[in-house]
């Protein structure tokens, strides 16, 4: 039964990706990609990650979604507006052109379709070498935590998730470098709808509570920082939706306080350790529980904050020249 | 690997520029300069210090959380990393204060581009981190913070052709990374170790690991622009601001040859076979010919630089055919290692100066002349003697004539290799150094040409002719300490060394 289940997922997720490359409109590959992220995250559940699971769901499905939806509301008036555009994107190129095309288009089609076999032939005869998860449990008590993934992420090689959580803050960066755009500008139309309000407001704890849920389970169970960090990220693109945009509203150094807070706690923490003689991000067993809570919940704060922010700016970015056509 | 002496360097060196760049968010723009240009001296300090303790105490590590490898993360400082961190902090260190004044200089207009200073410390620590790292994974993360804060560079103009040439580096990045990381999973899902020093311990040849291998070497050679994957490179070196450009071309690249080499020598020895070698010295080779005669053909100058980095790139990987040893050959008797690793270290550092200065001064005659097409270089030589003396001897140096750094790498490079019998490789190399001399004598020329018509001339800070002149003269200096460097080299492990290849072919290669 369970390889039945198995197989017909294989099929489903092949199945979604494939549509989603061909679909003819952007809005039905988005939707397809919601999908597609959703049958990724069922597959992750039947492989035992049930915290690979929850992010894929949570980012891909998501939050990408939700960037690509907002992405998708820009091209449309771009494209619908400008009837050349339109055609061209329906009509096929003429038949030359696709003529002159077919042979480059075949060889590269064989050439990945041979990448992929040989991919296929390595990964199928991939030796299982065990990995590490029994170094993992067998340091387990001395990491302060409870759940094998939680003390590799937190404790044993916090150093990496140190760096990403730098990457994230990173990306951030990378958008303000791109848009040229100040920080935190004021927003732009509020939501009127008092329906869709309504559902945020009351939405809003919810997703705190699971998000905060999320986080403190992660000691001992699937879950954590990543996880609770996306549904608390979710919590403030709505209300940003709604017409509450919460990062505007605050001060300039608390709206940055929240977002450096995860990445310089961490590494002060560090510091502070190293100072005593220790490594860098090592803690005392008797107190690395606590302070992995701590270091967790202001990662997940500033990674929710960052997810927010980014979403806000992209979509201050859309909007910019839209407010200067109608000034003008 | 875990007896080796401890040192916080390693942990500081990657700690202290993040923590810069995460305070220096709080500040307006002014500000941020100020405490950028503060953590990038501190940073640059901290990295020659580092060096001087490796060179007084031999290897250093610094094992993260007090957790040993294979479950913990490993930094390790050998004397190959030090030279690569002293190399980072000298040239960091001379792009810093070019980048204060050029900032400075354009406030007025454009509010001085504050996030340089963040992304750049970013950047640094992500280099410094990828030098260090002893973890495949962890190699992985350091790609990505570089990546990142690299790409978040080169869009800073805000330009739209940057834009585009950013978003086609971003996807040529991601592509590598991804590429990279598949790797990463195969050999973790194999063998269950990520720790270089263990992996070399426990690699066994077979489909698995050549076809890591394989993923592994494809994504760093597209992160290091190699041909056929260096497409994405003149665009986007060539449309960022003066200083980000200096930086991506004389330092980012570097990071995943260091990686490569370091990956091919010290841990994948045993699925590397004599053709794999030649399959990478042949991109080198066609890219020493084809930058440098697309640099030939460019007419604006940051085009010419940029595409003169493709070919430059290209010497680097032309070392890897002569470290990789044929059937039968034994290390011992391989005289040849020695001058090819040599070369290897002395083209990158070599590189880094003079690309760095010849960017910067491209930056100082855009700034005078509010562009960089080459007809306008014409009676350069006697308004701005100074940045023309740089180009002349960054491009001396790019040549490869004595005395300078470059003609000590290609000389070291045709040593090895006449010493293994690839003469093959040797007509390329003459061929790259005669094609550079055409591009670079071209714009000498015409820098001492008479103008035909006066164009407009904004004055330029003496400060930033000073830079890239220094720079230019470091691809000269580094000659000096030749002899004790490649001693202090050789305490490194891999420096020197050879690897056995395997008897049996495959699908194998770079492309």
């Amino acid at each position: 039964m369970s390889v039945l289940i198995d197989l017909l997922l294989a099929i489903l997720t092949v199945y979604l990706a494939l549509q989603c490359l061909l679909a003819q409109r952007l809005s039905q590959s988005v939707f397809l990609f919601f999908a597609f992220g959703l049958a990724l995250a069922l597959a992750w559940v039947r492989l035992g990650a049930v915290d690979v699971a929850i992010t894929e769901a949570a980012i891909a499905a998501g939050f990408m979604g939700v960037l690509f939806l907002d992405a998708l509301r820009d091209f449309s008036p771009a494209v619908s507006e400008n009837q050349e555009d339109l055609k061209a994107v329906q009509n096929p190129p003429s038949k030359n052109a696709t003529k002159s095309l077919l042979l480059p288009r075949l060889a590269l089609g064989l050439g990945l379709g041979l990448f992929l076999l040989i991919a296929l032939e390595a990964v199928w005869k991939t030796p299982d070498g065990g990995g590490l998860t029994a170094a993992a449990v067998a340091l387990l008590p001395e990491s302060g935590v409870e759940h094998p993934v939680t003390a590799v992420l937190l404790n044993f090689r916090a150093y990496d998730t140190w760096l990403e959580i730098g990457v994230i803050l990173l990306g951030l960066l990378a958008i303000y470098a791109a848009g040229g755009i100040n920080l935190y500008r004021k927003p732009g139309v509020a939501a009127k709808d008092p329906l869709l309000r309504q559902v945020i407001l009351f939405s809003t704890p919810v997703l705190f509570l699971f998000g905060a849920f999320l986080l403190y389970f992660g000691k001992t169970g699937p879950g954590g920082a990543f996880q609770a960090a996306v549904l608390w990220g979710a919590i403030g693109i709505m209300l940003h939706l709604g017409g509450w945009p919460v990062f505007a509203v605050l001060p300039r150094w608390l709206g940055q306080l929240i977002l450096t807070l995860g990445l310089g706690f961490f590494l002060v923490l560090g510091f502070l350790f190293m100072a005593r003689g220790d490594a860098l991000f090592e803690y005392p067993p008797a107190y690395a529980g606590i302070l992995i809570l701590i270091v967790e919940t202001l990662a997940a704060i500033s990674i929710a904050a960052a997810l927010t922010t980014i979403y806000a700016n992209i979509n201050q970015m859309q909007e910019e020249p839209k407010q200067n056509e109608s000034t003008t | 690997m875990t007896d080796l002496p401890t040192s916080p360097f390693p942990a500081l060196l990657v700690g202290l520029p993040i923590l810069v760049a995460t305070l220096s968010l709080f500040f307006r723009p002014r500000g941020k300069a100020v405490v950028g240009l503060m953590g990038c001296l501190l940073t640059g300090g901290l990295g020659l210090i580092a060096l001087v303790e490796v060179m007084q105490q031999g290897t250093v590590i610094h094992i993260l959380g007090g957790w040993d490898p294979p479950l913990g993360i490993l930094l390790r400082m050998d004397s190959l990393a030090a030279v690569f961190i002293g190399m980072t902090a000298v040239v960091g260190v001379f792009i810093s204060l070019y980048a204060w004044w050029f900032f400075r200089a354009r406030e007025a207009t454009n509010g001085g581009f504050p996030l340089f200073w963040p992304l750049w410390l970013f950047l640094w620590a992500g280099l410094n981190g990828l030098f260090l790292s002893n973890d495949l994974f962890n190699l992985f993360v350091t790609i990505e913070v570089i990546g990142m804060s690299a790409v978040a560079l080169a869009v800073l103009s805000g330009k739209t052709a940057a834009q585009i040439a950013g978003l086609r580096y971003l996807l040529a990045a991601i592509t590598g990374s991804m590429a990279y990381l598949f790797g990463v999973a195969l050999i973790y899902g194999s063998t269950g170790t990520l720790d270089l020093g263990l992996l070399r311990q426990v690699l066994e040849p077979g489909a698995t690991t050549t076809f890591a291998l394989l993923v592994i070497t494809l994504g760093l050679m597209i992160k290091m622009a190699g041909f056929p994957f260096h497409f994405w490179l003149p665009p986007a070196h060539s449309s960022a601001l003066a200083p980000v450009s200096a930086l991506l071309s004389a330092l980012v690249v570097k990071g995943a040859f260091y990686i490569l080499l370091r990956l091919w020598m010290e841990v994948f020895g045993v699925s590397i076979t004599f053709s794999a070698g030649q399959l990478i010295g042949l991109a080198g080779a066609i890219a020493v010919i084809w930058g440098s005669w697309q640099a030939f053909m460019q007419t604006s100058l940051k085009l010419i630089v940029a595409h003169s980095s493709v070919a430059q790139l290209g010497y680097l990987l032309m070392i890897f055919p002569l470290l990789i040893l044929a059937p039968g050959v034994a290390a011992g008797s391989a005289d040849w290692l020695s001058p090819a690793w040599t070369a290897g270290v002395y083209q990158v550092m070599a590189h880094a100066f003079a690309k760095a200065s010849f960017f910067l001064s491209a930056g100082i005659i855009i700034m005078a002349l509010g562009h960089d097409h080459k007809g306008s270089l014409r009676d350069l030589a006697s308004r701005m003697p100074m940045t023309v003396m740089a180009i002349g001897i960054a491009g001396v140096s790019l040549i490869g004539l004595p005395p300078s750094g470059g003609f000590f790498a290609k000389w070291m490079l045709l040593k090895g290799i006449f010493l293994s019998g690839q003469w093959w490789w040797a007509p390329v190399v003459l061929a790259g150094s005669f094609l550079t001399a055409g591009y670079v004598f071209m714009l000498l020329r015409l820098a001492f040409a008479t103008a035909r018509e006066k164009e407009p001339f904004r004055p330029v800070p003496k400060g930033l002719e000073v830079c890239a002149l220094l720079l230019a003269l470091g691809s000269f200096l580094i000659v000096l300490p030749a002899e004790y460097l490649i001693q202090f080299l050789e305490s490194s492990e891999a420096f020197g060394s050879g690897i056995q290849s395997i008897m049996e072919g495959g699908t194998y290669g770079n492309d």
